[in-house]
């Protein structure tokens, strides 16, 4: 299986359409911390507004902590696409250029390759998520440097510098698997056609509609609310409550990973029976 | 036998791609395998490489059924079915590596298969820079990289220069006296007779004759025969009012007639009484004559 993973980790890493993500986080990231470095006089005050009258603030509560909490509040939507990218052609691609009929005609099961796509593309996702911790926590410890965490939810909760690098590393983990839950879901789709694009379109659909629903408070929306995959997105928010609800967590994981089963049984099922035609 | 595939049937949507078709493929043999385009033919070989599943039917090779055990009976096989493609943006041997990983082939492998298909100095290259041929030859390549005891080949030599089809048809026959069992699949009826030791006939995906190739010419009902006359024309025009002459042409001023062996000295007869002078009969049965009146046959069927 290690060698099908490498297989598969070597045309991921072939192919110019799964650097589109590296790329636009290294573009991106730099701009936001160099807006954090500079610009962040508003910000505090915007977010000192909240506890102004309970605290005194010394100094600035702008570190790379409190830029990565927002800035993953601000991608979380926008990093599915770029996970799409790369899952989009795993299946779908190797029917479409014609590498099943080198493939499917070796002695390896058809649930094997399968299962090797998938791992590779959470290694992709894993990948893709750790590499936008090390723009926001790495690079930004350096430029904005560290110190205590501050989240305004339903309160304010302040946490110390290791507390808060423990927090992140919860956060960042939970994202990874919310993350390889959208591959599996691009997977699903990639398995069932012979182009790349489709699965792409057919996965953030059904994010963006899952967004739709949870945004919109309508008493129809709420009721479905808890079927909608998306609506556990976010559960790596979770990470910077206190204390951890980690039954929540645990709640809202085991939706995600049995989304992902479920995903993952329908590509098999199509892909196990599927005729390679072209 | 190698391989046998018992009753196969396969369709697409209410299309018969394939239609109760049966196969022995003899060990050591070279087994052509022919049919007009939309035959069945690459449906069929897509069955034994477990490409596609039949609707009925089974395909056993060495014994182990493709459609229960399709690992373990794969594991004898090294096919190339179509067109060979490849990740363009892998160098051969990064591509070949990737097989081999599936396989569980030693890498010492690759080079030796580069090497005989003529790409070894081109190892390193991106797929993407290689020629129609030069990729048909990676093809050949990856499929023998396992040793395989049965070469499956779903028209070689597509996209080859008449130069590209004599390698491969040397190598296929180089293949063959190592004793590797080959099927190939081809239009090219020529190189059929040249390199195969049997064959089998598809149209419309039912199975039309097979055996060995010397049997068939041996034992058809139809006969090629040349025969030299004076006036070409003529002869054609009044030999093709004939019901029982299936196919009667004039090929470099010779006039060919396919027919039922015992009307010869009829047809002599017919030429002879309409002043048309004969002066030589040479009976010349070939896989391509044997071929098409065989489809023809089936077409009037």
């Amino acid at each position: 299986m290690l060698s099908l993973i490498h297989n598969e980790l070597l045309v991921i890493t072939g192919r110019w359409r799964s650097y589109i993500g590296f790329i636009g986080i290294s573009i991106l990231m730099p701009l936001i911390l160099w807006g954090f470095a500079y610009g962040s006089e508003s910000l505090q005050n915007d977010y000192a507004r909240g506890f102004e009258g309970s605290f005194m603030i010394v100094g600035s509560i702008i570190n790379a902590f409190l830029a990565t909490y927002i800035i993953m509040n601000a991608l979380w939507i926008h990093i599915p696409f770029l996970i799409t990218l790369a899952a989009g052609d795993a299946v779908a691609a190797d029917g479409s250029n014609g590498i099943f009929r080198l493939t499917l005609i070796r002695p390896v099961s058809r649930l094997k390759i399968l299962l090797s796509k998938l791992l590779a593309s959470y290694i992709y996702a894993a990948a893709l998520v750790i590499f936008c911790a090390f723009w926001s926590l790495g690079i930004g410890s350096m430029v904005l440097g560290t110190g205590d965490l501050i989240v305004i939810d339903n309160g304010i909760l302040i946490l110390n510098e290791t507390e808060a690098w423990l927090r992140m590393f919860l956060s960042f983990s939970l994202a990874i698997i919310v993350m390889c839950m959208v591959s599996t879901l691009c997977f699903m789709f990639s398995s069932m056609v012979n182009n790349g694009i489709g699965p792409i379109i057919g996965a953030m659909f059904l994010i963006i509609v899952g967004y739709i629903i949870i945004a919109i408070p309508l008493d129809f929306f709420r009721r479905i609310e808890p079927y909608v995959f998306v609506s556990y997105f976010n559960v790596w928010l979770d990470a910077f409550k206190d204390p951890i609800p980690w039954i929540l967590i645990g709640k809202k994981l085991s939706v995600l990973i049995t989304y992902s089963l479920l995903f993952f049984g329908i590509s098999a099922f199509v892909f196990l029976n599927k005729d390679i035609k072209s | 036998m190698i391989l046998e595939a018992n009753n196969l049937t396969k369709s697409f949507g209410l299309r018969k791609a394939v239609n109760n078709l049966s196969l022995e493929i003899p060990n050591g043999s070279v087994y052509g395998f022919l049919g007009p385009n939309g035959s069945g033919k690459s449906t069929t070989i897509r069955i034994m490489t477990a490409l596609i599943s039949p609707d009925v039917g089974e395909v056993f090779i060495n014994g182990n059924s493709i459609q229960k055990n399709g690992s373990k009976a794969l594991s004898d096989v090294g096919a190339l079915i179509e067109r060979a493609d490849f990740h363009k943006h892998l160098s051969a041997r990064t591509n070949l590596k990737m097989l081999a990983r599936m396989d569980g082939t030693d890498f010492s492998a690759i080079q030796k298969v580069l090497d005989r298909t003529g790409l070894g100095d081109r190892a390193n290259d991106k797929v993407k820079t290689y020629s129609q041929g030069m990729k048909q030859r990676l093809g050949i390549a990856q499929a023998l990289m396992g040793n395989p005891k049965l070469l499956i080949l779903d028209e070689p030599t597509n996209g080859l220069d008449p130069e590209g089809m004599k390698e491969i048809r040397d190598l296929v026959g180089e293949l063959s006296s190592e004793g590797i069992t080959i099927f190939i699949s081809s239009h090219l009826l020529d190189e059929v007779q040249k390199i195969c030791s049997h064959i089998a006939m598809i149209s419309l995906g039912e199975l039309i004759t097979s055996g060995k190739i010397e049997d068939l010419l041996r034992d058809s009902e139809i006969l090629m025969t040349e025969i030299h006359v004076d006036q070409t024309k003529k002869a054609m025009n009044l030999l093709s009012n004939y019901k029982w002459i299936h196919r009667c042409d004039v090929k470099e001023g010779i006039l060919r007639v396919s027919l039922v062996e015992n009307k010869i000295s009829e047809v002599v007869n017919i030429l002879v009484q309409n002043n048309i002078l004969v002066s030589a009969i040479i009976p010349k049965t070939s896989l391509e004559d044997l071929y098409l009146s065989k489809m023809e046959i089936n077409r009037k069927v």
